[in-house]
């Protein structure tokens, strides 16, 4: 006869009903009490955040830079147990200058070549021009789609992290510079956003600021969308933490 | 031969050549920071948009060098 699982209660927010769990063990010892305080502690907190109005399901694309919970991040010093609360990177809009100017330089070799001749300038009379000439124009589109790859690896990869312990900053300043900081939240003195000028107001993006105490570094994350919401969520975590 | 014409071309052919592997040399460069910035955080669709993106661009970059090498 083959066994029959029954599986612990639910309610609605996916959680397990800790009461069931522990009374099946038996609540006798101080430490199986010391545990079952712990693990409503753990809920009462997942509870709280869930039930604030601040919460979103997890959603995140590729280029997502404002997300609660995200699903499949992770970074290479996280605990086991340790969630991503927030997932913050630069608004897209910010990419703009840069596309811009790529467009520019897309463009630039046809604009020439459409000047060259109201100058009276034919400088592809001869073959091996020609053949220089086709040579320099792949390495130019080839610069172009690295300078494209490498804006967009430095939008992509300055990313600020805040998990219920910490705060992991991740700056990719250069194709060869990259710079990785945390701080536990503890560590926290202050948390203020700045946002000032018509585009960031348009498009709701702005600087969080994070200041630590004493000689630890100061944690920035600039043009983050809904900054005013992500300090909410910080200066929520760290009153929870106490 | 004319002499005096080749040994500007030749000179310009080597400058070309120089220049186009220092590209591949950071094209390289470019592959392993995807490398290095992909073990620090794990996003989802990023490794594989990225390293092909980086292969496409040693790929170019090397043909490009070889054509470089036949036709100039």
């Amino acid at each position: 006869m083959t066994d029959i699982f029954v599986a612990p209660k639910q309610d609605k927010s996916g959680t397990l009903f800790s009461q069931n769990i522990f009374s099946r063990e038996g609540n006798n010892g101080p430490a199986l009490k010391a545990k079952e305080k712990n693990f409503k502690k753990i809920l009462d907190k997942k509870q709280t955040v869930k039930n604030s109005s601040l919460y979103e399901e997890p959603h995140m694309n590729i280029l997502s830079s404002f997300s609660q919970y995200p699903k499949n991040v992770s970074f290479h010093t996280q605990k086991e147990n340790e969630q991503i609360i927030l997932f913050l990177r630069s608004r897209f809009i910010t990419n703009i200058s840069w596309m811009t100017f790529t467009i520019f330089l897309i463009f630039l070799p046809a604009i020439i070549t459409f000047l060259l001749p109201l100058f009276q300038i034919n400088f592809l009379s001869s073959d091996i021009v020609t053949h220089f000439t086709t040579i320099y124009v792949i390495f130019y589109y080839l610069i172009v789609f690295s300078y494209i790859l490498i804006n967009f690896l430095t939008w992509f990869y300055n990313i600020f992290i805040v998990t219920a312990d910490r705060i992991v900053d991740i700056n990719y300043l250069d194709i060869v510079v990259h710079n990785v900081s945390e701080t536990k939240l503890k560590q926290i003195e202050d948390v203020r956003y700045s946002q000032s000028g018509f585009i960031p107001t348009l498009f709701n993006y702005g600087n969080l600021f994070v200041q630590t105490a004493g000689t630890e570094e100061n944690f920035e994350a600039n043009c983050i969308p809904k900054p005013k919401e992500a300090t909410d969520i910080i200066a929520g975590i760290l009153g929870e933490n106490g | 031969m004319n002499f005096n014409f080749f040994q500007p071309v030749l000179l310009i052919k080597i400058i070309t050549l120089i220049v186009i592997g220092f590209y591949m040399v950071f094209a390289f460069v470019i592959s392993t920071q995807i490398k290095a910035m992909e073990n620090i955080i794990n996003l989802p669709h990023a490794s594989s948009v990225f390293k092909t993106a980086a292969i496409f661009n040693i790929v170019l970059a090397i043909s490009l060098f070889i054509l470089a090498v036949v036709i100039l």
